[in-house]
């Protein structure tokens, strides 16, 4: 039980509420404002789970969306979001998990860590094709009630390439901006938590809105739908298209946050000494 | 303040803290609102296709009626146009595998199928998005939490979910100055996806670093007013509660899981 | 029974600087102490070290020792040492909980958080309320209140815990002169009528000359000065640690730099 209530420090106890509002504020103006196909909504939920724990994420992302769904009025609240509470707990799971694995330690300086990030970039590359290549290459899993020819298309390539050029990109940029290879586990990390959001959440969206949810990346159902896929199939493929460049950009962001807020600040935390870069201590 | 009561009974908060709701349907406990919601959202998915989503759909206006909250169901109904319009539109015009496709104009193929498919999810998103604003519109939040942590729940989570009511407020206030200040500053909230993507950073960095700074004073001052005692705090009021609705709560509770069964057995699954 | 530090020096966790170092200072019950120095000197740290916050919340490393009456900040609890000392920080919007619909439920939220009997909660909240003179507030909305009036609603937050001490860090420095006067005024009866002591930090000499019985002066984290509140404002070395004289002394030394005498 201790491991638990340290999670729950009144530093981490401050720090969700604040964190909710980041992921209610940000999601509903990147959404309303710049109308963008991503969701960054989960800014506030991987923080506290990377620096508090996976229960206090689990939590956090969780009450983010109940609160967005249900207790605020109108403008802001959206009952949409409300059954995605599942994923966003798990998303807040999955960072506690990286956060106490040290994926989101800043390592600038450190050379001795760039064969460990070559070995991470590789693993969730592979990780990567494998989902990509059963998601798209083999559609038949997902929609053997469409009784559409899978062969005639092979969105895979294309897809998996877009993703691929994200994560390259985002790598490029925390190598060449921050020097800093820690940037490259917390932006895999962020790859793979956007894999399995992807997963969980397109039988919800399936299910509860029929696979829409109202805002920019319905344009790109509605494109699998006409290329004649399943409900199911359609909302996982553009998941699994949103989803990890959503969770990349927001791991991203986190790490970058982390990076520039003091490290006394970090320090303080549950999951702090995991976080400190050992140079700098 | 304490010539507000009589002298010599025992001091008790003042009646502005004390006030419980009232009116019809208004006035009945939080957790019995709660758990109408939720087994209203329950049967608009649960019970057949057509039958539970028109069923609480009649519920949940009828309540809200009786609440006098009607007229604000609208705004909630306003919100949810978008998501409707998605729904219809994708659905109805790329039904996969439908066989009674009215027209087919190149990819987009209409479908009656389609129609009826996307009708049946809007009256459930609707039937369930409506229970649950019918118990937001009908309970404060304080009395919910209030109810909430005299059944049990932990100073922290009532800190966690009151305080973050009360934060997204501000925070929205915070974000809309800096998307002025953006825009004044040539901030693309128009253009091209990627002119828009490029002004996320100087949008989101200083909404997540101005919260972020308050966090170590608002610790302080909460340590400073010995938030972290152990054990729960006193009860300040006791938000009525009566027999029937303690043992309505019970039948409700039973719903929950009936229909649950009755979904996996059939007889739910059978219904129009 | 007084709040003592005795040699007192500290460090903050992750950093090899020493904040504050060889600290003597005793506040007695029913005294106020008031604290100048020049920014960075030390001053808030000083604040959180003797309200026992540091090293209880925030880590750090302490030498020597810092009681509250009998109780040693090292080994105490956050919420044993609120009940014996009440801080008061610079900010009023952080220091309300944000959870309360009313200003009387607010300043409820301490006593609410020791489980006291619903009576004594009461019974302490009218107690903060009239000792402030805020009867008129009790049922406003604590989010929509002026800064001063936030920062007063705060301070009742933290007498209804009934402390044998306050620590007051700038109370007043966020605050518009209106606000300024309004805190001020509620320290000054606070002073005279509640059997607290009070260790104030404070850039605003004039309103620490009619406060303060005891002035000590922070620099570079040592106690560089202290004594009597007259001697030490108008010590002519204050602006030297970056502290400015109230204005009767300014005006004093202008008038003696001219050379007209003020009798």
């Amino acid at each position: 039980m201790d491991w638990l209530s340290r999670q729950f420090s009144t530093r981490v106890i401050v720090l969700m509420p604040i964190a909710i509002a980041i992921n209610i504020v940000l999601g509903a103006t990147v959404q309303q404002a710049l109308k963008l196909p991503i969701y960054l909504d989960s800014i506030g939920t991987i923080l506290v789970g990377v620096v508090a724990g996976p229960f206090a994420g689990l939590l956090t992302g969780v009450l983010s969306n109940l609160i967005w769904g249900y207790l605020l009025p109108a403008p802001i609240g959206s009952t949409t979001i409300g059954p995605f509470a599942i994923v966003a707990g798990v998303i807040g799971l999955l960072a506690g998990v990286w956060g106490r694995l040290g994926l989101f330690r800043s390592r600038r300086g450190e050379s001795s860590s760039i064969p460990g990030a070559v070995v991470a970039v590789i693993l969730v590359g592979a990780l990567a094709v494998y989902t990509y290549a059963r998601a798209y290459a083999s559609p038949t899993d997902f929609q053997n009630n469409t009784g559409f020819d899978p062969a005639t298309i092979d969105q895979s390539r294309i897809f998996f390439l877009l993703i691929l050029v994200v994560f390259v990109a985002l790598i490029a940029v925390a190598l060449f901006l921050r020097r800093d290879v820690g940037a490259v586990y917390a932006i895999g990390a962020g790859l793979v938590t956007g894999i399995v959001a992807a997963i969980v959440s397109a039988p919800i969206a399936a299910v509860v809105f029929g696979g829409v949810t109202g805002s920019g990346t319905d344009l790109l159902v509605a494109a699998f739908r006409a290329g004649g896929d399943s409900l199911v199939s359609a909302t996982l493929k553009q998941g699994l298209l949103s989803d990890p460049m959503d969770k990349m950009i927001t791991s991203f962001v986190v790490f970058f946050i982390i990076g520039n807020l003091s490290q006394r600040f970090i320090a303080r935390f549950p999951n702090g000494e995991r976080l400190v870069s050992t140079s700098s201590m | 303040m304490t010539a507000d009561r009589p002298t010599g009974s025992p001091p008790s908060p003042p009646d502005f803290v004390l006030q419980a709701p009232s009116g019809a349907y208004l006035s009945l406990n939080p957790a019995t609102k709660l758990l109408v919601a939720a087994v209203e959202v329950e049967a608009a998915f649960l019970v057949g296709t057509w039958t539970g989503p028109v069923l609480v759909l009649l519920l949940v206006l009828a309540s809200a009626a009786i609440a006098g909250v009607l007229p604000r169901l609208a705004v909630i109904v306003a919100v949810t146009v978008p998501i409707v319009a998605s729904i219809m539109l994708i659905n109805g015009f790329l039904y996969p595998g439908a066989v009674d496709v009215i027209v087919r104009i190149g990819p987009l193929a209409p479908s009656v199928s389609g129609f009826q498919f996307g009708l049946q999810i809007t009256l459930r998103l609707l039937a369930a998005s409506l229970a649950l604003a019918v118990a937001y519109l009908a309970t404060r939040t304080d009395d919910l939490l209030s109810d909430l942590e005299r059944r049990g729940f932990g100073r922290r989570a009532t800190y966690v979910i009151g305080s973050a009511i009360e934060t997204v407020p501000r925070t929205v206030d915070r974000a809309a100055e800096i998307v002025d200040a953006q825009r004044s500053r040539g901030l693309d909230t128009e253009g091209r996806w990627w002119r828009r993507a490029r002004g996320i950073v100087p949008l989101a960095a200083p909404v997540v670093f101005g919260a972020l700074t308050e966090v170590e004073e608002r610790t302080m001052a909460l340590e400073a007013r010995a938030f972290s005692t152990p054990g729960p705090r006193t009860v300040l009021r006791v938000l009525p509660d009566s027999t029937p609705q303690r043992l309505g709560r019970y039948v409700l509770l039973l719903a929950l899981v009936a229909m649950i069964v009755g979904r996996i057995t059939g007889p739910l699954a059978v219904l129009p | 029974m007084s709040l003592r530090l005795e040699g007192v020096s500290y460090r903050y966790a992750g950093s090899t600087a020493t904040v504050l170092s060889g600290v003597d200072l005793v506040v007695e019950r029913g005294e106020v102490v008031g604290l100048v120095g020049a920014n960075e000197a030390g001053k808030t740290t000083l604040c959180l070290v003797a309200a026992g916050l540091a090293p209880a919340t925030i880590g750090g490393r302490l030498v020597g020792t810092v009681h509250i009456d009998d109780l040693s900040t090292a080994v105490a609890r956050p919420f044993e040492l609120a009940q014996r000392c009440g801080t008061l920080f610079q900010n009023p919007a952080t220091q309300l909980s944000g959870t309360a619909p009313t200003v009387w439920e607010e300043i409820a939220f301490g006593p609410r958080n020791l489980a006291l009997p619903l009576a004594e909660v009461v019974a302490r909240v009218e107690e903060a309320v009239r000792l402030l003179a805020i009867g008129d507030l009790v049922r406003r909305d604590p989010a929509r209140l002026s800064g001063g009036q936030a920062q007063l609603i705060a301070l009742a937050g933290v007498l209804a815990l009934r402390p044998s001490y306050l620590i007051l860090d700038e109370p007043t420095s966020q605050l518009d002169p209106q606000g300024t006067r309004l805190v001020g005024d509620a320290l000054a009866a606070l002073a005279a009528h509640a059997n607290v002591g009070v260790l104030i930090v404070e850039h605003k000499t004039d309103l620490l000359a009619g406060l303060a019985s005891r002035v000590a002066v922070i620099e570079a984290g040592r106690l560089v000065a202290g004594g009597p509140a007259a001697d030490t404002l108008a010590d002519e070395r204050l602006p030297g640690w970056g502290v400015q004289p109230p204005a009767p002394v300014r005006l004093a030394r202008a008038a003696a730099a001219a050379g007209v005498s003020l009798g």
